[in-house]
């Protein structure tokens, strides 16, 4: 990190950066106390400041160790480094101040720092220090810009500049997917992937929906435990699937046309923590689903039970919505195909509408099932009277016989 | 070693060395350590040791390097320092020493004051004694291990040849030797020398190699006195000697206890040095111990009917682990798992009243006895095991057995134990878990004392580190300190917050008083590395301040940093 120094300056400029520090642990080396050494090297351990009392042969320390290098820094966390001049002559420096900024590839950000604005004087071996915060909000090369400036001998200010260049990587993969339901709810699946060199830890992962749904967790069981366990670990390269229930808010399910244009899903806010607490925060940017093409006609079942009896009738709702931008004039067929084992009960060739465009209505259908098994709703099929084309509707939904 | 109790120092003034010292060092029942200088002599040449056990000049090491005052250890045994003999059977088992010794070993200030002389003496007799009977049920006990299909079958062999009669293949010999074949120089005072000069430098560790006796009481010495890499040159010759010296790699030799022991004593001091890479080479032979030459069976002639392996448990443990310290912890999670099988295997054989390997059956006594053992043995292989998890970052598993470790034991333990689950779940980030094991561990110690001591203030000064709160932290830690104001490991948490909160000067003050106040255990690795870190950040002209600390290392410590440059970051 260090640059060359071309001329002698009254002061010095060090850079520390501040990730957490570690715990260490003593190099456990036991013997019986049988054994040739007896118990000297037991009492090495035992002796020593990083050991822990009555658990000494395990290395899980209190003993607190600075970093030792620069480390890997991820966007979305807090870049903290210590800044430090310290005067090296043998007489008092005036008028030292330390300014800092932080040069990504698309901006300068000034780093505020918290004390010390104005110049000050530093006497002999004294310091002027500072610590500083900057949350990571960009990828790839950061450059820490250092200036310091004194007064010098001369007394003319004098300064000079420090650089310390660093990567900021990307610490997880987001994959989502979108499941369109029947319902008009949206059903998102969210993996979170650790691309960091080290296990971390999902502190929160969570769905904030756009104004246009409202969202249900899927993660939790009923008692509100996390369906993960007590542990969200993630080893490096591991990741975890969310799921989220989307529902669209009143005004928009009545309406077929805004259904269709709710796009926007929503953004993933994702807390996470790696070695001893080091935080990290991530939004996602909004997520954006395909939304389902109904063409011209969309028709769903409502109230079908899931479960009949067999040679019982039941009955269920078919809701058919005018998705085209014409008013239509449709014919309901309902024919029995072939081996199939639901009889359809009612008139065919019904008469529907004319149904303006946006707007539904309601049939009601009534079938027997013949046999016993998982079927298919067949046979039901819209004719359009204008364009002479046919729909046919066979795989919507199926019910179990039994 | 300016304060190293001298002979003069105790015999002419009225301080007695504290009897608990004895014990420690030579064993509750002495027999034992006898017994493996013994075995030794008997077998390969008598003529090394052949002065017996203890020539008076060995005696006389025994009281010269008794450990300085501050070290005493009566607090951990209490039972042994009683004035009253106590049978060693009643005793805590030594092996089970980290994981059943119960009381706040702080290493206090408190020292034993006077000790009857009679002890004293009972101490000195139990030295002399050199024809106590043999334990044999201590012996099967500690020595137990069960041979793997392969060596049964040789030993079967073995045991049923006629005299003389049996002679093994050489696959199923174990055949090691040296491979670091040069003299280690005492890594302090080279350091010394090179940037104080030979003048201030002081006369150190390989001087004092030389007059030690050349032999276990010697190399006793050199390690009880921290001149380690002169401990490991003192073993290599003993090992020369026994026959298994540089160039007998390969080369079919005779294993004792006495000769494993040194092997042990050796690969534990290159461990704690960090010389691993000439010793994976020299452990490379022996394998995982599995070998039929490794257990007594082998030599029905010498041992008749013991059984067990020649090899200490805390042999097989230390190279079960190695991997773990060049890199390759799955390697060591694979044999440290080997090792918890067959230890699981004679759990059960004792749990039927067998012997260990299941061949006899055992009294109660000794059942209740093997057990308790066998079973801290086994925790001590779940906590390698543990070490390698957090190694390897797994945490999940580092929190799995310490979880179930947790479940039992004693109220210390279990708190002792949800006290590190609190830390490894800080490792792994889980600030949460960790203030949830944090305040268990709380619950659990409010049945031992009823307000927060250090390892709690420290703990939750820890959290708030987490959670990136320093001045809390802080103050947690400051609490800590009220308590035990010596404590080193405080004092240095206490700097690190420091520096976090923008106190550099602050920081490297409290560590400098830290190392002033207690030289012998300030004057730490990793203490040492943080300060020479604050000193490099404060300023560029750090020299000087580095080489005080080195000057306080030659007067205080002796050989026992493993890398004295990498943490004076001295260039």
């Amino acid at each position: 990190m260090d640059t060359k120094e071309v001329v002698e300056h009254l002061v010095a400029l060090k850079v520390m950066r501040l990730t957490k520090p570690a715990l260490i642990s003593p190099k456990i080396v036991t013997c019986d106390f049988k054994d040739l050494p007896g118990n000297i090297l037991n009492n090495f351990l035992k002796d020593d400041a990083t050991s822990v009392v009555q658990l000494e042969t395990v290395t899980a320390g209190q003993f607190l160790l600075l970093p030792q290098s620069f480390g890997n820094i991820y966007l979305g966390e807090t870049f903290s480094c210590y800044i430090c001049v310290h005067n090296e002559t043998s007489q008092p420096v005036q008028s030292v101040s330390i300014k800092a900024d932080l040069q990504t590839s698309s901006q300068r950000i000034p780093l505020t720092t918290q004390q010390n604005q104005s110049p000050i004087m530093l006497d002999v071996d004294e310091t002027l220090s500072d610590v500083i915060h900057h949350e990571v909000k960009d990828l790839g090369t950061h450059i820490l810009v250092c200036e310091v400036t004194y007064m010098s001998n001369y007394n003319t200010l004098s300064s000079f500049r420090k650089f310390f260049k660093f990567e900021v990587m990307k610490p997880l993969d987001v994959k989502t997917k979108f499941y369109n339901a029947e319902s008009d709810d949206v059903f998102v699946e969210a993996q979170v992937q650790n691309i960091t060199s080290g296990p971390i830890i999902l502190e929160q992962v969570s769905l904030e929906s756009s104004n246009q749904f409202t969202v249900k967790s899927l993660n939790e069981d009923n008692n509100g435990l996390s369906v993960f366990g007590e542990v969200t670990l993630l080893q490096p390269q591991e990741s975890c699937q969310y799921l989220y229930c989307l529902t669209p808010k009143e005004n928009i399910t009545k309406d077929i046309k805004l259904i269709a244009a709710a796009k926007n899903i929503g953004k993933l806010d994702i807390v996470w923590r790696s070695n001893l607490g080091e935080k990290g925060r991530l939004q996602t940017s909004q997520l954006q689903r395909m939304t389902p093409d109904y063409g011209d006609i969309r028709v769903t079942y409502e109230n079908l039970p899931s479960k009949i009896p067999v040679d019982e009738p039941f009955n269920f709702r078919c809701k058919v919505v005018n998705a085209s931008d014409r008013t239509l004039d449709l014919i309901l067929k309902l024919r029995t195909l072939q081996d199939c084992s639901l009889l359809w009960c009612g008139i065919s060739n019904r008469k529907l509408g004319p149904l303006e465009p946006g707007n539904v209505t309601y049939v009601n259908l009534t079938a027997i099932p013949i046999t016993s098994g998982l079927h298919n709703i067949t046979g039901v099929s819209l004719v359009d009277l204008f364009l002479k084309r046919t729909y046919d509707y066979d795989d919507l939904a199926s019910v179990y016989v039994y | 070693m300016d304060n190293k109790p001298s002979l003069s120092q105790y015999f002419g003034g009225n301080e007695v060395p504290p009897a608990s010292q004895f014990f420690d060092e030579i064993g509750t029942s002495p027999t034992d350590m006898i017994q493996s200088v013994y075995l030794g002599d008997s077998d390969v040449r008598p003529q090394t040791t052949s002065t017996g056990l203890f020539p008076p000049n060995v005696s006389t090491a025994f009281i010269q390097n008794t450990m300085p005052q501050e070290m005493t250890f009566t607090n951990v045994l209490p039972t042994v320092s009683g004035s009253t003999a106590i049978p060693a059977t009643s005793l805590p088992d030594p092996s089970t020493f980290f994981d059943t010794i119960g009381p706040e070993p702080q290493i206090s200030s408190r020292k034993t004051s006077t000790i009857s002389a009679s002890v004293l003496s009972d101490a000195m007799d139990g030295l002399s004694i050199k024809n106590q009977p043999v334990d044999k049920e201590a012996d099967r006990r500690r020595d137990a291990w069960i041979p793997n299909e392969d060596a049964k079958k040789t030993l079967l062999k073995a045991q049923s040849s006629p005299k003389g009669s049996f002679f093994p293949e050489r696959e199923v010999l174990t055949m090691p030797g040296l491979v670091l074949e040069e003299e280690l120089a005492d890594a302090l005072q080279e350091v010394a020398v090179k940037y104080l000069g030979v003048s201030s430098a002081g006369v150190h560790g390989v001087v004092r190699a030389d007059h030690v006796s050349r032999d276990e009481a010697g190399l006793r010495e050199l390690l009880r006195t921290g001149y380690l890499r002169s401990a490991v040159n003192l073993t290599a010759t003993l090992i020369s000697a026994a026959g298994q010296g540089a160039g007998r790699m390969h080369r079919p030799t005779k294993h004792t206890p006495r000769s494993l022991q040194l092997w042990l004593t050796r690969f534990a001091v290159m461990c704690r040095i960090k010389l691993y890479e000439p010793l994976m080479r020299e452990a490379e032979p022996f394998g995982d111990f599995s070998k039929p030459d490794m257990f007594y069976q082998f030599y029905p002639e010498s041992y008749e009917n013991r059984t067990g392996s020649l090899v200490p448990f805390s042999l097989r443990l230390l190279i079960a682990e190695l991997p773990m310290h060049v890199n390759k912890p799955e390697e060591a999670m694979d044999r440290l798992y080997a090792m918890l099988n067959v230890i699981e295997q004679m759990i059960t054989n004792l749990k039927e009243c067998r012997t260990e390997d299941g061949t006899a059956t055992i009294t109660a006594e000794d059942q209740v006895e093997s057990l308790r053992l066998w079973t801290s043995r086994q925790t001590r292989v779940l906590h390698s095991i543990i070490n390698c998890a957090i190694a390897l970052k797994d945490y999940r598993l580092a929190t799995k057995i310490l979880s179930s470790l947790a479940e039992s034991g004693s109220i210390q333990q279990r708190r002792a134990l949800k006290s590190a689950l609190c830390r490894v779940s800080l490792l792994a980030g889980n600030v949460r878990a960790a203030t949830e094991q944090c305040s268990m561990a709380q619950d659990l110690r409010h049945n031992i004392c009823p307000t927060p001591d250090v390892r709690e203030y420290v703990d939750l000064g820890l959290i708030d580190i987490a959670h990136g709160k320093y001045q809390d932290a802080y103050n947690n830690f400051a609490k800590a300190a009220d308590q035990e104001p010596t404590n080193i490991m405080v004092a240095n948490n206490l700097s690190v917050c420091l520096l976090y909160m923008g106190r550099l000067k602050e920081a490297i003050a409290v560590l400098q008083k830290a190392i002033h106040s207690d030289p012998e255990r300030g004057l730490s690795e990793s203490l040492l590395i943080n300060l020479c870190t604050l000193y490099e950040l404060e300023s560029s002209k750090t020299n000087e301040k580095k080489l005080n600390l080195l000057r306080m290392l030659c007067k205080h410590k002796s050989d026992t940093i493993p890398n004295v440059l990498e943490c004076l970051k001295l260039a």
